[in-house]
């Protein structure tokens, strides 16, 4: 197992230390509610209430603290630092993000690289369970947070990403450089985890050298814009998460993933919340896109390379030993459920 | 009984006795995620060797139609070497080169001959992917 997985009740006194350092002015600090809300996939995250006083007033502050396992999944390809850097740049933007307060490298405070960011309120139904798909459709039914959902991915399509200064991400070329970017770094991905020859990826992966489309637009790109990756409260987005995977490019990377059937179980609505032709509609007024549904589909048949990497490395953590989730080993198996789409896609 | 058969029961004793006698979140899912992992094994080692007869004589069967196709139209050197390459190891390594060759040949074919090549090959990935996702999904 990696070295960065004390138990929380470990970890308190040295977040609360930690604070307290951050927060010169501060006394009588109390952490409340601490509790971890994700294990093994992704970066650790822990999310409490800090209590204290300043000047003799009693403050509230909600905080979500992330902490990088050493392990993670697509580890190299987003830490923490640029997360935070990130939502940085995001924060004066109308994207509703959550506010991001500290990184830190120092693995002497927390024993791993960390951010500590806001606690916005909400919740994250996770699309794959039957309450979460329960939730959705009962929203869905509402009509207020499909048309949220909308506006959120337009709100991210249209942001000024150059005024908030998110350059850094890598600016691509004219033509097909986004997408030349795109299929190097998950080929990139595949070949760290090294996998077995599949004949289907290596067909999947010329078809897609010879079919790159050119990008007309440059936008901030999410990279996985669907339900469970969005906070929700009262009916509406309240905040974008996951940034592990934005870039600048196509604003339809964007829309084929929330137009791909891997985003809705058996339901017709897509991310299991918005019917089809409203999200078109509401999407083109609001960004003033066409959505090229042809350019879409290119897309899919990317995601489902990327998808074949996501779970070759998953799988390849924990052949290697770097990760001892079983969960991890089950991704093995999604490999050829995925190239059996990818052949479809392809046409065969 | 067999190894697959083996590799079932104890994914049965971990989903069905071990899973549910364990009260912590973290070490239940383990516990019922290593029971899939064993019936997906399983699974796969009792399709293992009829899987392996079907894949070789499709193999033969590929590399032959590709050699005569070969033989009726100008084709880039490489092709022609690649296929040979992959007639004598029969592997997954060769077969995804004669698929890089072949994308890497296109210019040099006719749309008409290039799409009947990779339409061939496509027909072996087809028959193989069917017979993996009836144990991995």
């Amino acid at each position: 197992m990696n070295k960065a997985t004390d138990d929380t009740a470990a970890l308190e006194p040295r977040i609360h230390d930690y604070l307290k350092h951050r927060l010169p002015q501060a006394s009588n600090l109390e952490l409340r509610d601490v509790q971890r809300i994700a294990v093994g996939w992704s970066h650790e995250t822990w999310l409490f209430d800090l209590h204290y006083s300043e000047e003799g007033e009693p403050k509230h502050l909600g905080l979500c603290l992330r902490r990088d396992p050493g392990n993670a999944l697509l580890r190299h390809l987003s830490d923490l630092e640029q997360q935070f850097r990130v939502l940085k740049c995001l924060e004066q933007t109308p994207l509703p993000t959550p506010k991001p307060y500290w990184f830190e490298h120092d693995v002497a405070i927390l024993g791993a690289p960390f951010l500590v960011m806001e606690k916005v309120p909400g919740a994250c139904p996770s699309p794959w369970g039957r309450e979460g798909r329960a939730f959705y459709a009962a929203a869905a039914t509402r009509g207020q947070l499909p048309a949220s959902f909308t506006a959120t991915l337009a709100t991210l399509h249209t942001l000024d990403w150059r005024a908030a200064g998110l350059d850094f991400l890598g600016v691509p070329a004219p033509g097909t450089d986004f997408v030349r970017r795109e299929i190097a770094k998950w080929r990139e991905l595949i070949a760290l985890s090294t996998p077995k020859p599949e004949p289907i990826l290596t067909d999947l992966i010329c078809w897609l050298e010879d079919n790159m489309p050119a990008t007309e637009r440059v936008t901030l790109v999410h990279g996985a814009y669907r339900t469970g990756n969005l906070l929700i409260h009262d009916d509406r987005i309240s905040a974008v998460l996951d940034w592990e995977l934005q870039v600048l490019g196509d604003p339809m990377y964007d829309v084929a993933y929330v137009l791909s059937d891997l985003n809705r179980e058996g339901t017709p609505l897509l991310s299991n919340l918005v019917e089809r032709d409203v999200f078109f509609r509401t999407y083109e007024a609001a960004t003033g896109f066409v959505i090229d549904e042809a350019r879409c589909r290119y897309y899919n048949a990317l995601y489902a390379m990327r998808s074949v990497a996501f779970w070759m490395s998953a799988s390849g953590l924990y052949a290697s030993g770097r990760s001892n989730d079983i969960r991890l080993a089950r991704t093995a198996w999604s490999v050829p459920v995925v190239l059996e789409r990818a052949a479809r896609d392809l046409g065969y | 009984m067999t190894e697959g058969d083996l590799l079932q029961r104890i994914a049965q004793t971990l989903k069905q006795d071990i899973g549910p006698a364990v009260e912590a979140e973290y070490p239940k899912t383990q516990a019922f995620m290593a029971g899939v992992v064993l019936q997906k094994l399983g699974q796969q080692l009792a399709l293992a060797p009829q899987h392996q007869r079907d894949q070789a004589a499709e193999l033969t069967a590929l590399i032959v139609e590709l050699n005569d196709q070969l033989q009726t139209i100008e084709a880039p050197e490489d092709l022609r070497r690649t296929l040979a390459e992959f007639a004598q190891r029969r592997d997954q390594v060769t077969l995804c080169s004669l698929i890089e060759a072949l994308y890497g040949a296109r210019a040099a074919l006719s749309a008409v001959n290039f799409a009947r090549l990779l339409g061939r090959i496509r027909e072996t990935l087809r028959a193989d992917i069917n017979r993996r996702v009836a144990y991995a999904s």
